[in-house]
Parts: C-alpha cells; sequence; structure tokens
C-alpha cells in the first residue's frame, strides 16, 4: 500500500511539471471540443486526434491522449443533452432524461449534474484503480502465454457473444476484425498473409484507419443517406447552470451508486459502458421518490449514467494498463497509440516504464481536475460548436479523418482501404451489426496468436497446455459458462 | 415471413469472404517448429469461424430474418438517398485522385465540397472556400508545427514563398 502510495507521488510528480500540464490541458480542451461533435464518440475523436501526438515524447503524448479520452467523454455528454443525438451508445441513457430536461429549460442543471458527476465518478474510480492496479499486475506477473491466450478467448466472447443483441452478428464483426488482424507479415515465420502484393498492407492494417472508417466515413456516409434532408433542433442554454439545493440532494447519491456500477463493469471486457449506464438508469428509476417525473427530465436519470460512463471508462484502464487487453473500441485504440510508441501495456510495464504509467494515473486525476474547472465555464464555446451546419460540420470530420489514413504511408490506398471500411460501417450501421469486436479483434487479435503460438512452442505443441495449467483452464471454463448458461436458460428456462 | 434480401446478401458476403479466407490460407505454409502449428493455423480458425457465422447469419435470414434487430437508428426509416451517398463518396474518391498530384489543400477542398453538397448544402462555391481555408490552415498546422509531411502538390511554389 506504502509502495503503491510512493508510486502515485512519484506519478504526480510527473504529471504536474508545467509541460505535461500544457499536453493534459490541451488534451482535455481539444478532446472536449471534438468530442461535442454530433456524431463523434469517444472512440472516433481518439483516433482522429492520433496523429497529433507524432512528434511528442510518450509520457507527454500519453498524458495528452488521457486528457482527450476524458475529455470526448464530457463533450459527448454535452451533445446528448442539448441535441438528443447520442454520439455512442454509452450516451443513450443520458439522453432519455437529459434532452427531456433541457426541453423544460433546465439544460444548466442537466449539464452541470452531468459534468459534476463525470468529476465524481471519474475521480473515485481513479483511486480504485490505482489501488488495484498494482493487485491485478502482480497477479499478471504469474501469468504465461496459455493464461494469456485464455484470458484473451474470454475477451473476445463476452464483447462478441454474450453482449450485445445477437450473438451470430457480434461473432460475424469479431471474425472480420480477426480476419483484418491477419493481414501483413506474420511476426514469428516472416511469412506474408492476406497482403495480396499490395506494399502498403505489409505492415498490416492500422486500427487507426479501420476505426475511422467505420466511425467517421461509415458515420457520414449513413448520416447523409438517411438524415441529411432532416433538420435537427438545438435545445437552448437559457438561465443559470446552478443547481439548486434540491438538485444537489438528488444527484450526489446518484453519483456514487453509478460510480460503484460503473467501475466494475469498465474493468471486464463487457464491451463498454452500455450495459453500466443502462444498469443505473433502471436504478435510480427504482430509487427515487420522484417517479413522475421520470421520462420528462428526472435530473437523477442524467446524474447516474453520466457518472456511470466514466467510472466505466476509467475502469476500462485496469485491464489495459495492467494487462495489455482492451474491452473497448476506445480503449482499443488507446493501445494502438500505446503500440505507436513500441510500448507494450501489461504488467512489466510497471516495473520498466513507472514513470509513464505512474504519471499517466496521476494524470487522470489532473485530468478530472481539469475538466471541471475548464468545461463549466466553457459551455457557452461548445454550445457554439453545436451550430456548425451539418455539412461544415461532416465535410471538416472527413478532411481530418482522412489525414491520419493518409500520413501512414503517404498513399491514396490507405485511402481506398478507408473507403471500404466506411462501407462496411455503412453496412453496419444500417444492419445492427456492432462494431467494437470488429475494432477489438483487429488489435487483439494478433497478440492472442502470439501467445497460442508461443504456449504451443513451450509445450513442444502439446495443446492441452490451456486445460492443464490451472489460471489458463479457469478462464476457459468461465468463457464455457458464459456461453452455456444463457443458452441452457433460453432453452429450458421457458416452461 | 419476413425476408429481407439485404440480409441475405450480407450473409452470402460472410461466408465468400469465409471461402475467400479459406482459399487464402489454403495456400499459406504449415511448417510449425516447436509450436507445431505454422502461420496457416490462426487463418485457418478465423476462415471457419467466418463460413460457420456466415452459414449462421443467413439460416437465420431465411428463417423469419435476423434476430432482435434494434428499432431502425435515427433516420433509417426514411428512403435510402442514393445522391446524397453518391456525393460524400465522390467527395472521397476526388480526395483519393488528387492527393498524390494536386496535394493537400486542393483534395481537401474537393472532399470537403462533395461531403458538404452530399449533406444537402446549395452553394458549392462558398463550400469550396471554406474547404480550402480550413484545409490550409490544417496544412500549415500540422506541417509547420507537427512536423508531419503532407504534400503540397500544385500550391507548392504558392505554399512555398509564403513559408509553409
Amino acid at each position: 500500500m506504502g509502495e503503491t502510495f510512493n508510486a502515485l507521488l512519484h506519478g504526480f510528480s510527473v504529471a504536474l511539471t508545467p509541460i505535461n500540464l500544457l499536453w493534459g490541458f490541451i488534451g482535455v480542451t481539444v478532446g472536449t471540443a471534438v468530442g461535442v461533435l454530433p456524431g463523434v464518440g469517444p472512440a472516433l475523436t481518439v483516433a482522429m486526434l492520433l496523429p497529433l501526438t507524432v512528434k511528442l515524447d510518450p509520457t507527454g503524448a500519453l498524458i495528452m491522449f488521457a486528457g482527450i479520452y476524458y475529455g470526448a467523454m464530457f463533450g459527448g455528454s454535452t451533445t446528448t443533452i442539448l441535441l438528443n443525438t447520442p454520439g455512442e451508445s454509452a450516451s443513450i441513457a443520458t439522453a432519455l432524461e437529459g434532452n427531456k430536461m433541457a426541453k423544460r429549460g433546465r439544460a444548466g442543471p442537466a449539464l452541470a449534474t452531468a459534468a459534476i458527476g463525470s468529476f465524481v465518478a471519474g475521480s473515485i474510480a481513479t483511486v480504485l484503480l490505482t489501488l488495484l492496479a498494482p493487485l491485478v499486475v502482480e497477479l499478471a506477473l504469474k501469468f504465461g502465454p496459455a493464461e494469456y491466450f485464455a484470458l484473451m478467448v474470454f475477451a473476445f466472447t463476452t464483447v462478441a457473444a454474450v453482449l450485445g443483441s445477437s450473438t451470430a452478428r457480434g461473432l460475424a464483426s469479431l471474425f472480420l476484425g480477426l480476419l483484418f488482424g491477419l493481414v501483413g507479415i506474420d511476426g514469428q515465420t516472416g511469412a506474408t498473409r492476406f497482403a495480396f502484393g499490395v506494399p502498403e498492407l505489409l505492415d498490416g492494417i492500422d486500427v487507426v484507419v479501420l476505426a475511422v472508417g467505420l466511425f467517421a466515413v461509415g458515420e457520414a456516409l449513413y448520416m447523409a443517406a438517411y438524415t441529411s434532408r432532416l433538420p435537427g433542433t438545438l435545445e437552448k442554454l437559457s438561465g443559470s447552470l446552478m443547481m439548486s439545493r434540491q438538485d444537489w440532494k438528488r444527484s450526489w447519491p446518484a453519483w456514487l451508486r453509478a460510480t460503484f456500477i460503473g467501475f466494475p463493469f469498465g474493468t471486464i471486457p463487457a464491451g463498454g459502458a452500455e450495459i453500466p449506464t443502462f444498469l443505473s438508469y433502471s436504478v435510480e428509476k427504482k430509487l427515487t421518490r420522484h417517479p413522475e417525473e421520470f421520462g420528462h427530465g428526472a435530473i437523477e436519470g442524467v446524474a447516474g449514467p453520466e457518472a456511470a460512463n466514466n467510472a466505466s471508462a476509467t475502469g476500462v484502464l485496469v485491464p489495459l494498463l495492467t494487462l495489455g487487453i482492451p474491452t473497448s473500441a476506445t480503449a482499443a485504440i488507446l493501445l494502438s497509440a500505446f503500440q505507436n510508441y513500441g510500448i507494450q501495456p501489461g504488467p512489466l510495464l510497471f516495473q520498466s516504464q513507472a514513470d509513464l504509467v505512474w504519471g499517466l494515473i496521476a494524470s487522470l486525476y489532473v485530468g478530472n481536475v481539469l475538466l471541471l474547472v475548464l468545461n463549466l465555464p466553457l459551455v457557452g464555446i461548445w454550445v457554439k460548436v453545436l451550430q456548425i451546419p451539418r455539412p461544415m460540420l461532416y465535410g471538416g470530420i472527413l478532411v481530418f479523418a482522412t489525414l491520419g489514413a493518409y500520413s501512414l504511408h503517404q498513399s491514396w490506398v490507405d485511402l481506398a482501404t478507408l473507403y471500404v471500411f466506411g462501407l462496411l460501417g455503412f453496412l453496419m450501421r444500417r444492419f445492427d451489426i456492432p462494431v467494437a469486436p470488429a475494432v477489438i479483434g483487429l488489435i487483439l487479435g494478433p497478440l492472442a496468436e502470439t501467445q497460442f503460438r508461443r504456449a504451443l512452442s513451450i509445450s513442444q505443441g502439446d495443446a492441452t497446455v490451456f486445460l492443464t495449467q490451472p489460471i489458463s483452464a479457469a478462464f476457459l471454463a468461465v468463457t464455457a459458462l458464459l456461453v452455456i448458461v444463457p443458452w441452457v436458460v433460453r432453452r429450458y428456462g421457458r416452461r | 415471413m419476413r425476408r429481407s434480401r439485404a440480409e441475405i446478401a450480407l450473409s452470402l458476403g460472410v461466408l465468400g469472404l469465409g471461402a475467400g479466407a479459406a482459399w487464402v490460407t489454403a495456400r499459406l505454409p504449415g511448417e510449425g517448429g516447436y509450436a507445431g502449428i505454422g502461420p496457416n493455423f490462426i487463418p485457418a480458425v478465423v476462415a471457419g469461424g467466418l463460413l460457420l457465422t456466415g452459414a449462421w447469419l443467413l439460416w437465420e435470414a431465411l428463417a423469419g430474418g435476423w434476430r432482435n434487430l434494434a428499432a431502425p437508428a435515427a433516420g433509417a426509416e426514411h428512403p435510402f438517398n442514393a445522391a446524397a451517398f453518391g456525393w460524400v463518396s465522390a467527395g472521397l474518391f476526388a480526395h483519393m485522385a488528387l492527393i498524390g498530384s494536386a496535394g493537400f489543400v486542393l483534395a481537401g477542398t474537393a472532399l470537403f465540397a462533395g461531403v458538404a453538397r452530399g449533406f444537402g448544402s446549395a452553394r458549392p462555391v462558398r463550400d469550396a472556400a471554406i474547404g480550402f481555408a480550413l484545409s490550409l490552415a490544417v496544412f500549415a498546422f500540422f506541417v509547420k508545427l507537427l512536423n508531419v509531411n503532407l504534400p503540397a502538390g500544385w500550391l507548392q511554389p504558392l505554399l512555398g514563398s509564403a513559408g509553409i
């Protein structure tokens, strides 16, 4: 415990240097500004802003990214409340009550409870992250290739098959992502796979191209094709931002409950913040003393889901930093940001690059404070951003989105790949196929293959190694249960 | 019984990808070293997975339609606007074609104008002007401040003399 505290103190000495403070500040501001744009969720924000960091040192860049990550979440909630176009599934629950509050002229308190709730939940969740991470690292140091592979199978299964509306569509998305992940040169034998002689494909498919293609190009095609002639209605931000005493009284229990709902969901591979936000919403709906307000703008319905969203976003960093396993699309992109610097997150990182890891964790505390201090006063600017007409908005988004793909190899081939992923994103959006499994499959697939082959090399080709190692066997058993139990319940539970 | 041609086509697409992946996998080397499996093992698993899920989706599509589809997302109840889709695509294709020769700024201008048109803007000259200004600002920012290499293209003489 004392050790953790010292490490964290040291982290603050890294995060609070003026230059890193500046990167954090730029990160939260840019992240919020881009996250506010309608249709731009945290995953796309992080992917689009990745090129900004190419020339930074790793610590500064990752601190900036932590800021962007938090800022994007915050910006998204502003859009959701004022415009009722949730940028991502995790904001849908907020939209239910938040937009109703804005319609009743209570946009100010709705934004305030979202912002302060995000701060409270984010800060508590960061404390939990600080306490939990060293414990997970301790455990993870015992993991060999077989354990990692089993853990990744567990992550694939929960993200693709267990959660979401359809197992078949989730699996299709996962296998697509795994297929994309195979493209390029096999790291272990040097064999070229699925590159078809195209030099740009030899490096493999960059997760940024996939994410930007699915989220930016796909979204632009979808919105143009189906909603370009529809008017959007922006709620006015009138009156005070201040929450009344009554608002505070109703908000803070919701924040706290939601933190403890959101954080655990973030740490397990549960596909992001969608489930905890809805869970928090229904908990608040059950516990409220003002049930008549639900559906017409109840403040608990904003406070809870927003806090859950942020707590889960922080929880996601636990498996990402300690195990190198992303459990949401955004985390997958953050992982690729690490990889761009040749850093592989995992237990060893806490020993070899303690400065970087603890600096990053400390910067999360700082980022939360910066967001709270900056954003409520700046909300007038964010509202201006929301007033950008949609033709200009999507034009601008695509100018930025294509830049990231083009700067990889200075080649139009990457732009063509981007368009193909855009078409794919369009179809997936249209036919309700989840995209997170594809993004996670792309980045986690190659890591899983490496661990799989390493495990078999160690065991001299004996495949039972995954079942004879106790930790690995346990992960696989839990995975099997997660698949079988719901199926059995559905099949026999109806009688 | 609901039966959607698009769902059948998409399911066949997944099956086709699986078949293609299997075809490529069959031509990959298989020697394995200590592990006993080669670089073709996981591709075979993925190809098999695509074939199985493709078949599953096809069965669902034929037997009552894909399960648990979400209510149409915002706007999907409206008819597909092919012209809008085409304009956005045209902007992206123009960008692809132009960026190597004409450079980042002009390609960005074309992209911006195409996308704006796709979203219903009826003022192409104004859109191009805004697109040009935005692309120029982005170009200057990335090239000057971040040292990212972007092509100046046809505007090289102009940008060069402006110190960008």
